[in-house]
């Protein structure tokens, strides 16, 4: 009997360890993190519905899978909301499933691979040339004139966006709103420095005068930016790209056959990037988070798209929006184009049905493109009167609508478009700056490894 | 009876020396850290958006709101819950059970190849999972097992610590038990049901807490492999509402998030609570000097 | 002689199984039986799995479309490519900043509950707890802990005239801040390990040493600590395998960044697999990483067999 507790104890002693070996090891395999947060049903606003509904007898859910998740994922699931609020006895209705943003493609490619792919979901333009080339993503254009989509109400730069020549040129997305990055102004700072608010910076003199005023110091460091930056990640790429190109470099000749044109304006923008850390000392490094610093007031002048506005007009924050300066020489800023693009399905009769919600979403989104994102693609939608004053209020609106005139810096539509682009915190571009902004490579060495690498990307198509 | 003896009483009811006491506080002090952050985590779930962000440490919410739970109970949190309860108790019963039979064969029985297969499970473990889950997933969806409990369960069924802690129990397993029961004519299986299992509480809990806590947690997997919103688990759900940083935060996301993990965290919290007596039951009853 | 051919096929069959050995015993054939529940999954889920993963890592696929064989083109390219470099050896800093803040804490920690002192069961308690909440808690707690200019850790140096570290913004500190709160995290295992290893070893062994005049410390030192040698191997050895194939704190605090300083193995895999579609690569990868950790294991192995002697 003594025998067998001893045996037991030692064997307990074990098994205690190996239940907390068990969880440690496991607890270290992969767990993985989504991002951000899903919508959260707020009040419907139920616009008309303009047309009629298809001839669908039996009932049709449609499948859609969102990836937006700021503010705007709340107005986007309000305007999903109000289309099955309109066709409640008419057979036919969306189903939104929210997917993290990281895994949204690989998901969406994935279930195309076996057939399931849903029936539409958010696209940007110019990123999606290689889910083409698969045969993920289907063209619209046949679609689009059976419901009766007036693609002559679209404006042209935005059909032209979603366009691809290097396949047919067909219409691969119905766009929704485009959206360009302008400058947020806190207002209470600019009050506190005595700076005034009908004269915002336009040149970059200026900008400096008013981001030297607003930042804070503390000894050596910066406390409060004047210039909302982090020291890694989209914030300074995207100021890198827009300087740049208002410098006059360009990432890829019109024909798209040679990349980074003019590298010394290139060069130039990465080193006024690093004076604002290191030499005029208006940014700090040490931000990680750029949306909740600037809500909280540690920084003043923050460049950023309007789906930050729902965020902030809600927190109460005084702010403004401007246009973007003219830091380097002609007037550029970054442009994005989301629309709503149809995946492949195995049953080709869904598409029609498809197609019918996409127009409507499009024919009714004065709320979207008034008080969700970015500005309205429709020609009628802009013209119309309220449009200016309805949803978020103009003052912080407006520089991001009136903005697109000169938001030129877009997606470069090629197979490898996601290491073009300047709007990201992890692709090559970034990752390559990155080293930059801590001091670990020069800016000659960064410039050289980004020509080539894009050079190489742009040979393959 | 004056002080200093009630004192020395004290002190030694609780196996302490005068000299202890500064060691101990400073063990209680180092222990209170150590959980200070569930402390603002649990607090800050209370606190109304506005002040969740202030510049100095406030550790006891300055009002008491129930907003930010509200605002994630509008989501399926209970259907979310339920799916990671239905999921995790059947993996951790099959778990126990495969892993209970394969190491009581691995420790009992003698068949070629034994060795072998040990040998195969060990290494298994230094293998990162991440160069499977991809093919699994594409795997998953060719065969059309995506987004279902099924989908979910499979691939945890077969775990390699449930197997190793039974081997190490039935090795130290005395055998005349066994032999007496193969004499009175019992198959394998009976022996193993009969006699073996019942002597197995500590291995069995232990095994259990382990893949419990495990497959409560699993993160990765359920969010490759679920597509729907009502049929994803807890974590999966609630990691909705945490903004990882640098992407989109907006201040009132925060007390929400930590209202979310709050909930979260309180199912692995209350079982280890719970189980830990048994921990040391087990402990206690073995330290008893026999 | 035994089986004689009279009898037919099946009996003869059966006989024979009933009288096979191995490692001279009676072969159990039941014990196929017993492993088959258990092995058919393992097979299919983890074996195929992984067979397939290495396959995959000499060929070129993005999940849509067929992949294409490259031979050793992704591992070439992965010597030569500085980020998994860098990943490398972040995780060999990882395991030299975690393993033994783990060990040496948990054993510590483990010595004082094992005292048995008043509220030993709330300290217990309160150690091993971070073990069981899963990753999200810690990314977002921690990050808010971290925090350059609002966090608490800073806080709290300030108060002692330390001035703000940027713990997960520079590429200094974000590896050591990661490591923090791993450290908090993963410690609950090897305390709980050591707490047991120490409930093992009788009181009298150390009251006889203190008697004998040792201090606290000596008996400590000369009693306990070759005992626990075998329990100290074992948490040595799981632990370092597991900061190897560290991810979900990378993940949730600093995405690796800034520029890489802090990224792991795993997560580098991660992102190659899922965000930029490149199986092949990141399946070649992985096979680099098992090498890895089966090398760092064997000497980590041997190094403390050799400080036994």
């Amino acid at each position: 009997m003594a025998m067998h507790k001893k045996i037991s104890r030692r064997e307990f002693i074990r098994l205690a360890g190996l239940t907390a070996a068990g969880t440690a090891l496991a607890a270290c395999a992969p767990t993985a993190a989504p991002t951000e947060a899903p919508a959260a049903p707020a009040a419907t606003e139920a616009p008309a519905a303009i047309t009629q509904a298809p001839a669908v007898s039996k009932p049709t859910e449609i499948l859609h899978w969102s990836w937006l998740a700021a503010s705007d994922g709340e107005v986007w699931k309000q305007m999903i909301d109000s289309f099955n609020e309109a066709h409640k006895d008419k057979n036919i209705s969306i189903k939104m499933e929210v997917i993290p943003e990281e895994q949204f493609v690989p998901k969406v490619v994935g279930a195309a691979a076996t057939g399931q792919a849903p029936d539409f979901g958010w696209g940007t333009a110019g990123l999606r040339a290689k889910m083409i080339k698969d045969g993920v993503v289907v063209p619209q254009d046949d679609y689009a004139s059976k419901v009766g989509l007036d693609l002559t109400d679209f404006t042209d730069s935005s059909l032209k966006a979603s366009r691809y020549p290097s396949f047919g040129n067909k219409l691969y997305m119905t766009p929704m709103d485009a959206m360009s990055l302008q400058m947020q102004v806190n207002l209470d700072h600019v009050k506190e420095a005595g700076l005034d608010a009908t004269k915002p910076p336009t040149t970059a003199e200026e900008l400096m005068t008013w981001a030297k005023a607003m930042t804070k110091m503390d000894g050596d460091k910066v406390v409060r930016s004047g210039i909302m930056m982090t020291g890694s990640g989209v914030q300074p790429t995207v100021t890198w790209g827009i300087v740049a190109r208002q410098m006059g470099f360009l990432r890829a000749s019109d024909d798209l056959k040679q990349a980074a044109i003019n590298p010394e304006a290139g060069k130039k923008a990465m080193q006024w990037v690093l004076d604002l850390f290191d030499t005029h000392k208006v940014s700090t490094r040490d931000v990680t988070d750029r949306y909740k610093a600037f809500g909280t007031g540690e920084g003043s002048m923050f460049w950023t798209g309007p789906w930050t506005l729902n965020g902030y007009i809600e927190q109460g924050l005084n702010f403004m929006t401007v246009f973007f300066p003219n830091v380097g020489g002609e007037l550029h800023t970054y442009f994005e184009l989301g629309g709503l693009e149809m995946y492949t399905q195995k049953d080709p009769g869904r598409y029609e049905a498809t197609m019918y919600a996409l127009k409507w979403l499009s024919d009714n989104c004065f709320l979207w493109t008034t008080k969700g994102r970015g500005a309205a693609v429709r020609k009628s939608v802009l013209a119309q009167p309220d449009y200016k004053t309805a949803g978020s209020p103009w003052e912080v609106r407006g520089a991001f609508v009136e903005g697109m005139s000169f938001a030129t810096e877009g997606e470069i539509p090629v197979l490898e478009a996601p290491n073009f682009t300047i709007y990201s915190g992890g692709n090559f571009l970034a990752k390559t700056l990155e080293t930059v902004w801590v001091g670990e490579k020069t800016i000659d060495q960064a410039m050289d490894e980004i020509q080539k690498q894009w050079q190489s990307d742009l040979d393959k198509g | 009876m004056n002080i200093s003896t009630g004192f020395k009483n004290t002190l030694r009811r609780g196996n302490m020396k005068s000299r202890d006491l500064p060691i101990w506080i400073l063990g209680l002090f180092i222990a209170i850290l150590w959980i200070l952050p569930f402390v603002w985590m649990v607090s800050t779930s209370f606190k109304p958006a506005k002040e969740v962000m202030t510049k100095e440490i406030e550790w006891f919410p300055r009002h008491v709101v129930l907003d930010n739970y509200k605002k994630v109970f509008e989501y399926p949190v209970a259907r979310w819950a339920w799916n990671s309860l239905v999921v995790a108790t059947v993996s951790t019963t099959l778990g126990v059970l495969f892993g209970a039979m394969a190491g009581y064969a691995l420790a009992r029985l003698n068949f070629p190849g034994k060795n072998v297969f040990f040998a195969v499970l060990i290494a298994s473990l230094m293998i990162p999972t991440e160069m499977t889950i991809i093919p699994m997933y594409v795997g998953f969806l060719k065969v059309g097992l995506s987004n279902s409990y099924i989908s979910l369960i499979l691939p945890t069924i077969a775990n390699v610590f449930s197997v190793y802690i039974f081997r190490q129990f039935f090795m130290g397993l005395p055998v005349e038990l066994e032999d007496a029961a193969t004499i009175d004519g019992a198959s394998r299986f009976g022996i193993f049901w009969r006699i073996a299992m019942p002597l197995a509480r500590s291995p069995l809990i232990a095994a259990s807490i382990l893949l419990f806590t495990l497959n409560w947690n699993s993160f990765l997997w359920p969010l490759l492999i679920i597509f729907e919103d009502k049929m994803k688990t807890m974590p999966v759900g609630i990691a909705a509402f945490t903004p990882v940083v640098g992407t989109h935060t907006q201040l009132e996301g925060f007390g929400i998030a930590m209202a979310g993990i709050t909930l979260l965290s309180l199912p692995g919290l209350l079982i280890f609570f719970i189980f830990q007596r048994f921990f040391i039951e087990g402990i206690s009853r073995t330290g008893i000097k026999g | 002689m035994n089986t004689p051919a009279t009898l037919p096929f099946w009996q003869r069959t059966r006989l024979r199984m009933r009288k096979a050995t191995w490692n001279y015993q009676r072969i159990d054939w039941s014990g196929y039986v017993f492993i088959l529940p258990f092995f058919i999954p393992f097979l299919t889920f983890t074996v195929v799995a992984i067979i397939f993963g290495s396959y995959i890592a000499f060929n070129d696929w993005g999940i849509m479309g067929a992949p294409q064989f490259v031979g050793l083109a992704n591992f070439k390219e992965a010597f030569t490519d500085e980020w998994v470099v860098k990943a490398f050896t972040n995780i060999l800093r990882y395991g030299l900043i975690i393993v033994p803040g783990v060990t040496v804490l948990g054993l510590i920690f483990a010595v004082y509950v094992n005292k048995r002192w008043y509220f030993s069961g709330f300290v217990r308690a309160a150690f091993y707890s971070p073990n069981v909440v899963s990753a999200t808690v810690i990314g977002l707690v921690w990050v808010w802990i971290l925090d350059t200019q609002f966090g608490l850790l800073n806080k709290y140096l300030n108060m002692i005239g330390i001035p703000n570290i940027p713990w997960l913004t520079s590429t200094q500190w974000s590896l050591i801040g990661v490591s923090i709160a791993s450290i908090w995290w993963d410690l609950g295992f090897s305390f709980v390990l050591f707490l047991a290893a120490l409930q093992e070893i009788p009181r009298e062994l150390q009251e006889a040493a203190e008697i004998d005049g040792a201090s606290g410390m000596q008996s400590f030192w000369y009693v306990s600590l070759p005992i626990l040698r075998p329990t100290i191997s074992m948490i040595v050895t799981l632990q370092l395998i597991a900061t190897m194939r560290i991810f979900s704190q990378v993940y949730m605090m600093t995405n690796g960044g800034p520029a890489g300083s802090s990224d792991s193995v795993i997560h580098y895999i991660y992102q190659t697999a899922i965000v930029r579609f490149r199986l092949g690569y990141a399946a070649a990868v992985s096979l680099m990483l098992f090498v890895v950790i089966l090398i760092v294991t064997f000497i980590q192995q041997r190094l403390i067999r050799e400080s036994v002697q």
